[in-house]
């Protein structure tokens, strides 16, 4: 398994590339850019913008509503203990409780999405240059199919490259 | 960006957590020794009874209440700053959103650790937990505390999440730039995090829904502390003020802590460059307008109590304003009004050793209308026979002590390990927004296709 | 019909000799915490005469009011404890489960008449005083709240005695410590529920009011005015 890839210092060069790759057939989601800091202004840093994280995080909410109303209305039934003039089952403190646990529930849902969705913590070896920590941009394409590679390395080597490589994973 | 702007921030940034000099150390030692006595003293509360403490008929809350409203109170620093700065998009936030957050999350932790210390059998303190336990009894949801537990465990999950979701990119950075231990530390921190778009995208979604979700739970938190008392026939606890009430307190005690942690950030890790006196102004300016809020609170609450004219009531508003209390109250007013308000609303004054005056006053004024919220209504209740006053011991100011001295040794402690300045964010508010390249932007075709 | 226990506390018959205190204490193990303690304001007395002063020299007049747990139908502690140590019997009483307080004190600071005690330290009866305990009620641990029960034991007891003799329960048939041993018979205690018992009639009685009834409280305890100030 091999990695083919470029460091930029410059992301308009980073841009160049990622079009040069399109030109040469790569489909968008093998071409990876990686960079120390997300790169709002280009073109390149809205793929794969949609997602459905927001969806999670509403079903999330939703089930700690459930559990929130059912454990409160559930055990005050369980063993009714009269307290203070007030009703078994009291809805006005029970809304507090189911409060607390929609919003546990999105926030548990919202984080355990990113971290699958980003694919962290994972065990298969990835493309990496220690270098994106200074500041420089990569763009590569991991395994690429056997008669692209050439391409790939012609569409990579657009002025401003830092580095060329090709990597075992 | 500038490649060698780039590298200093991070070499800056980094140095902290890369060389340790024996100043931490003594500090370290320092601190730890205080929050160790502050810890044998509370066994030494168990192993004795809860006799050692001040507390008698009809002071059944004193210091240790008061100490959990204020730690909660500190909490809500790093809310506001985040997750409201964050969704308005304020650009000045970016240096101080970790710190911020911090200081919540520890915050929390300490305040959550006081009603274990206040219970008389503390070690059934986990009877607030809902499970099935074998006695088939759960606990009953409609006490205020068990409110709390809910909403200080929701809030403590929410702040920890979203401090460490920002901090996996910086984890990253500091494993590239490392060897030995810390790599290998830092990496698995790091979660094999690379920053590549797709996690960029998924993270900041995250953050912006983490930070849309934590303002009604933060709000939460300090409305249902504030439960704690306004659910009580107490004369001055039974108002329907003190939910609002409270939260500006928090938020006001919340930004002093949060000018106070910076400042000492800044001159004990040199970060000049990085926390600039507009950022200090920017919170000195939040900081008065909260102090008019509370103050604005306050004499709403005191104004109705007055009018209103029921006896009880008004015994407990003067015992604040005129009897045994009125010393702690009208310092409580000079230091929560009349110092930041002269301080921070003239411009000369409103430097970063001027916000660090006006803060810590702002800090003992809280502790002090905690402290007067509690004390004075249980020492005047109803009944004339059993009005009673209350003495601190000891042992209760030695814990309250040590929880501070535990607060500056976990964020010592915390700067050590994590940069403290969240380096990834800060350069992106350095990246110059070229106007060039967002005209390229719209027009790429691909943009303009799925805008 | 389910019993609804009450009392009637007739201010013009009490004296403040104080004898259902110290009846309380030796029927209930309540301890006597030291002149130290009890200078601190923690003297655990589940009844307790409260003496008030009016006017001026020489026209003073000296009130007594024993003041004990209301058994508040509306209790404010009940819903404030987070273990359900404080809640609400079918026979009306407000029951204060030791075992499942864990000192927090809520309730205490929720009572508006402030009858609710806290053991401070572990309860210590030097000998040959733990010869006296009752062995009817509990001795509390230190870190529980601790209040007047109305006597649950002898309510017990005695309701106990008139299933096995298969009979009702005759109205001042139970009689907590307090009322026992009131010399001058200004406490009774009976069912509220029971329009013929002596408790529900000084209830009903023109010089009856409650203590502090304005907080929506709805205590058990009627207290008679004195019939001349």
């Amino acid at each position: 398994m091999k990695a083919v890839y470029a460091l930029y210092s410059d992301p308009n060069d980073v841009q160049r590339a990622v079009d040069g790759l399109r030109k040469a057939g790569i489909a968008d989601d093998d071409i990876t850019v990686i960079s120390s800091e997300p790169i709002e202004d280009y073109e390149f840093s809205h793929r794969h913008h949609e997602t459905w994280i927001h969806w999670i995080a509403g079903a999330g909410g939703a089930i700690g509503l459930a559990l929130g109303t059912g454990l409160t209305s559930f055990t005050q039934r369980a063993w009714p203990i009269p307290t203070g003039n007030m009703p078994i089952v009291a809805w006005w403190p029970n809304l507090i409780i189911m409060f607390e646990m929609t919003m546990l529930g999105a926030i548990v849902a919202t984080v355990i999405t990113v971290l699958v969705a980003a694919r962290i913590p994972t065990r298969a070896p990835k493309m990496y240059d220690p270098e994106v920590a200074d500041g420089k941009i990569l763009v590569g394409v991991e395994n690429p199919s056997e008669g692209s590679a050439s391409a790939i390395e012609r569409a990579l080597m657009s002025p401003g490259v830092a580095r060329l490589k090709t990597i075992q994973l | 960006m500038n490649e060698a702007l780039a590298q200093r921030i991070s070499s800056d940034l980094l140095r902290p957590v890369m060389t340790t000099t024996w100043r931490f150390w003594l500090l370290v030692a320092f601190l730890g020794s205080i929050v160790a006595m502050g810890l044998g003293t509370w066994f030494y509360q168990m192993y004795m009874g809860f006799g050692v403490t001040g507390i008698n008929m009809p002071v059944y809350w004193a210091f240790y209440i008061t100490n959990f409203v204020f730690w909660i109170g500190i909490s809500h620093a790093g809310t506001l700053i985040s997750a409201i700065l964050r969704l308005v998009n304020a650009g000045w936030r970016r240096p101080v959103t970790r710190c911020a957050e911090v200081i919540t999350v520890f915050a929390l932790m300490i305040g959550a650790l006081f009603p274990i210390i206040h219970l008389g059998r503390p070690w059934l303190f986990f009877w607030l937990v809902p499970y099935p336990s074998e006695r088939l009894i759960w606990p009953n949801f409609r006490s205020p505390l068990v409110w709390d537990f809910f909403a200080i465990n929701t809030y403590l999950t929410g702040s920890l999440l979203f401090l460490l979701l920002p901090m996996i990119p910086d984890f990253a950075l500091v494993r590239d730039k490392t060897t030995g231990w810390r790599r290998k530390l830092y990496g698995v921190l790091a979660l094999r995090w690379r920053g590549t778009t797709k996690q960029w995208h998924r993270l900041e979604s995250a953050m912006q829904i983490m930070a849309i979700a934590i303002i009604p739970v933060a709000v939460s938190v300090h409305t249902i502390v504030s439960f704690d008392f306004s659910m009580a026939p107490v004369p001055m606890w039974h108002s329907t003020i003190f939910g609002p009430y409270f939260v500006a307190g928090a938020i006001f005690s919340g930004i002093a802590a949060l000018i106070l942690a910076m400042a000492a950030l800044r001159k004990v890790l040199h970060l000049e460059d990085y926390l600039h006196p507009v950022h200090f102004q920017n919170l000195g300016k939040l900081l008065l307008m909260m102090s008019l809020l509370w103050s604005y609170f306050v004499f709403a609450e005191r104004l109705t109590a007055w009018y209103g004219n029921e006896s009880a009531e008004v015994e407990a508003l003067l015992a604040t304003q005129k009897g045994s209390f009125a010393p702690l109250f009208w310092t409580m007013v000079v230091c929560n009004f009349v110092v930041p308000f002269v301080i921070l609303s003239l411009r000369k004054l409103r430097t970063i050793t001027g916000c660090v005056v006006a803060s810590s006053t702002v800090l003992v004024g809280m502790w002090l209308e905690r402290f007067l919220i509690v004390v004075p209504s249980l020492s005047h209740k109803h009944l004339p026979y059993t009005w009673g006053h209350y003495r601190p011991q000891p042992v209760e100011i030695m814990i309250t002590i040590s929880t501070f001295a535990a607060m500056m040794l976990l964020y010592t402690l915390f700067a050590k390990l994590v940069p403290i300045i969240s380096i990834w964010e800060l350069k992106v508010g350095e990246h110059p927004a070229a106007a060039e390249s967002t005209a390229e932007l719209r027009e790429h075709a691909l943009w303009k296709a799925n805008p | 019909m389910p019993h609804r226990w009450g009392m009637a506390v007739d201010l013009d018959r009490c004296t403040g000799c104080g004898a259902c205190v110290t009846a309380c204490h030796a029927e209930n193990n309540i301890p006597t915490v030291g002149d130290a303690q009890a200078a601190r304001g923690r003297a655990m007395h589940w009844i307790r005469v409260e003496r008030y002063w009016e006017g001026e020299y020489p026209d003073v007049a000296l009130k007594f009011r024993p003041v004990m747990c209301q058994q508040c139908d509306a209790a404010p502690c009940e819903p404030v404890c987070p273990t359900y140590a404080s809640h609400h019997t079918d026979e009306g009483l407000n029951a204060q489960i030791y075992n499942r307080c864990i000192g927090t004190r809520y309730c205490a600071n929720a009572c508006p008449y402030n009858v609710r005690f806290f053991d401070f330290f572990h309860p210590q009866w030097p000998k040959p005083l733990d010869a006296q305990l009752n062995p009817d009620v509990s001795v509390r641990e230190v870190g529980v709240m601790e209040k007047c029960t109305f006597c649950v034991q002898r309510i017990h007891a005695a309701a106990i005695d008139a299933k096995a003799a298969n009979r009702e329960l005759k109205d001042g048939e139970i009689q907590p410590a307090c009322v026992q041993s009131c010399s001058a018979r200004a406490l009774v205690f009976g069912d509220l529920n029971d329009p013929d018992s002596e408790v529900s009639k000084l209830s009903r009685s023109d010089r009856g009011h409650k203590l502090l009834d304005d907080l929506g409280t709805l205590p058990k305890v009627t207290y008679l005015n004195r019939l001349q100030a």
